[in-house]
């Protein structure tokens, strides 16, 4: 349990800077996720507050605790790779024992504590088969318990489920979550992937371009998002964008979307903005102020992807499977809630 | 949750039985590859079997008779009786087996010890790692007849012992029984030491790197993950450069026999330069043949071993 702060943290290699300046306090006990594309800085940050890498400026603080130029063994950071880095010639006892003999522990208490860990994760029946074998869901549990044996106060996962098929994700996902609920260590997750990290963090920190662009609670970032990038990033699709341009009208204001119609919103100052919406606050409205034209329409089992086009303007819509849909190449007739509309600046693409 | 995992890994090893069109296209295939199969055999056995041949007759080119009515010089298995009576043979089995029992734990721990110094980088990492490699270029002959020169009564080693001892040295290193085996060693420690450097470099640069990380991060000094990472997954290329420069080794000839000429006496004569002796000078060949088969046989055994130790490696 410590809190982790970070401080105008940053990393370049030679010219590029890998992340500029990153000011982010993690609460103790709290699993935070670091989200972002391939190259956002996520991996970086997570290397320098293990110790793998130095920082070219700023500092990290674990309870108040400069950790600068201090060794990752020293850390007492846990940290998962993203393949898990077992120990395959060993046997799965080997692998949880290895932090306990490396710092001396009594063979005794080792057997306990692995025995105990063991239990914890389902591995006791599998204590003495070699690991090279293991499936992966097991490998993941291995590589958390041998990092927890040692009871490291801060726990570091890199992309942990990168490299399981879609269908163990989920089961892992929520495997991961009762563990950390368990150990209440403080984690930090890197992913690139939205849904683990609305799924299992408590709060979510979105990276682009080695920027941090927003820290908030999963719903936080997606109701509120502080950009037009995490708009894009956070949701299954994304949040809708098009240019529009505010304008007062009798019934209030109103923002002007050209070929797709107008659409009321709660307030705003007259000028060109980005309008947003999220494509699950579509409401099909024969009366509605808003027509673009379905172009494809995509069934998934419980939800229908309308995606629309007016112009040079596209949006998509996600409804449920039961709501009569046009067809494709038809108009589509559409409200959407003003309480439900993000505005964003189109210069700096910040939220209005 | 244990048992879906259980299933999940059975569908992916369980290993099918041939489909029945299978098993006749292999009938196919075997038809086709045997004439070409058949040549190799015969290029790999008729040299075997021609000694085996050979071995047991009295037979030498000096007899007037081509080598295939050798029978009329039968004489059974009396070449291997000589060979187990012969002394100079057991003798220069056993200094092969000393050389080998010295040349090969040296060179794997200067070749180990070299692998860890450059496993990370340095400056000038290139250029020394460079150097280090060029003994292994050199002609083998070319190597005995530098240390040949090397060592020398009046030659370049004497030179630096007479400067640390202060006074004029002359030992004679090639002359004396005990220090010409000495030199001789040194010469192949020199030549192939970076050989085992090259192969358990390679071996190391592969230890994944994540996994030494993990170590760390779990607290292991450098001693500890280096006998309980890195050591144990080199397992496989460390018993393949043993096993070859352990048969390499026991062929050894070229810088020997320049360099003393498996002399003074026989106090450097390894089994190929008693090997190449009586085939040259004495010119009993169907005796040569019984040697060279015994040594196959030493050889195969090791290589066998090597192979099993491979396996369980694994």
């Amino acid at each position: 349990m410590t809190e982790i702060v970070m401080q105008n943290l940053g990393r370049d290699f030679g010219d590029f800077t890998a992340l500029a300046a990153m000011d982010l306090t993690i609460g103790s006990g709290e699993f935070v996720a670091l989200l972002g594309p391939s190259g956002c800085g996520k991996s970086t940050t997570m290397n320098m507050i293990a110790g793998m890498l130095d920082p070219s400026h700023g500092e990290i603080r674990f309870d108040g605790r400069n950790m600068n130029g201090v060794p990752m063994a020293k850390r007492g950071v846990g940290f998962v790779f993203q393949n898990y880095a077992i120990f395959t010639h060993m046997t799965v006892r080997e692998n949880l024992a290895y932090g306990l003999k490396a710092r001396g522990v009594k063979s005794a208490e080792v057997t306990r504590r692995v025995g105990e860990i063991a239990e914890l994760l389902q591995l006791t029946p599998m204590l003495d088969r070699r690991a090279a074998g293991l499936s992966v869901n097991i490998l993941q549990r291995l590589a958390i318990g041998r990092s927890a044996i040692v009871e490291p106060a801060i726990f570091l996962l890199d992309e942990p489920l990168s490299n399981v098929d879609a269908a163990f994700r989920a089961v892992m996902r929520s495997e991961l979550k009762a563990l950390q609920r368990q150990f209440r260590q403080t984690m930090v997750y890197v992913t690139h992937d939205q849904l683990e990290a609305m799924t299992m963090a408590d709060r979510i920190a979105v990276m682009d371009h080695g920027k941090l662009l927003q820290v908030g609670t999963p719903l936080d970032v997606y109701n509120h998002p502080a950009d037009t990038f995490v708009a894009r990033f956070i949701g299954a699709p994304g949040m809708n964008l098009m240019t529009g341009r505010v304008t007062g009208a009798d019934t209030g204001t109103v923002v002007d979307l050209g070929p797709a119609g107008r659409c009321a919103v709660t307030a705003g100052q007259g000028g060109d903005v980005i309008f947003g919406f999220r494509p699950e606050e579509v409401h099909p409205d024969p009366q509605g102020p808003m027509e673009m034209t379905v172009t494809t329409v995509e069934r998934i089992g419980a939800r229908t992807i309308l995606h629309l086009a007016a112009g040079p303007l596209e949006a998509k819509a996600v409804l449920d499977s039961e709501t009569p849909v046009p067809d494709q190449g038809e108009a589509f007739r559409f409200s959407v809630p003003a309480a439900s509309v993000r505005l964003f600046d189109p210069k700096t693409e910040r939220a209005l | 949750m244990t048992d879906m995992t259980t299933q999940h890994m059975d569908t992916t090893a369980a290993p099918e039985t041939p489909a029945p069109e299978g098993a006749e296209e292999k009938r196919l295939g075997f038809w086709l590859t045997l004439p070409a199969q058949l040549l190799v055999l015969f290029i790999a056995l008729f040299p075997i079997l021609m000694q085996v041949y050979i071995s047991l007759t009295d037979w030498s080119p000096l007899d007037g008779i081509p080598w295939y009515r050798a029978y009329e010089l039968w004489i059974g298995l009396l070449n291997y009786v000589d060979l187990a009576n012969d002394p100079r043979f057991w003798s220069a089995l056993w200094r092969t087996c000393i050389v080998m029992a010295v040349c090969v734990p040296v060179q794997f721990l200067l070749g180990l010890g070299l692998a860890i110094l450059f496993v990370d980088d340095f400056r000038g990492k290139r250029v020394l790692y460079s150097t280090i490699l060029v003994p292994m270029m050199v002609v083998p002959a070319v190597a005995g007849y530098m240390f040949f020169m090397l060592f020398q009564s009046g030659g370049p080693v004497n030179d630096i012992l007479s400067f640390f001892a202060g006074r004029p040295v002359t030992i004679a290193w090639l002359s004396d029984p005990d220090l010409a085996l000495f030199a001789t060693i040194v010469s192949d420690i020199w030549q192939w030491t970076p050989l085992m450097f090259l192969i358990l470099l390679a071996g190391m640069v592969s230890v994944p790197q994540d996994q030494q990380m993990a170590a760390v991060l779990l607290g292991a000094s450098w001693t500890r993950r280096f006998f309980t990472i890195v050591l144990p997954r080199m397992k496989t290329i460390i018993i393949i450069a043993i096993a070859i420069r352990v048969i390499e080794n026991f062929k050894v000839f070229d810088n020997f026999y320049i360099m003393t000429g498996g002399g003074p006496g026989v106090a450097t004569e390894t089994i190929s330069i008693y090997i190449y002796k009586v085939t040259q000078q004495e010119l009993i060949w169907g005796y040569v043949a019984a040697i060279a088969l015994a040594i196959l046989i030493v050889l195969s055994i090791v290589s066998a071993l090597a192979i099993k130790k491979l396996r369980a490696a694994q």
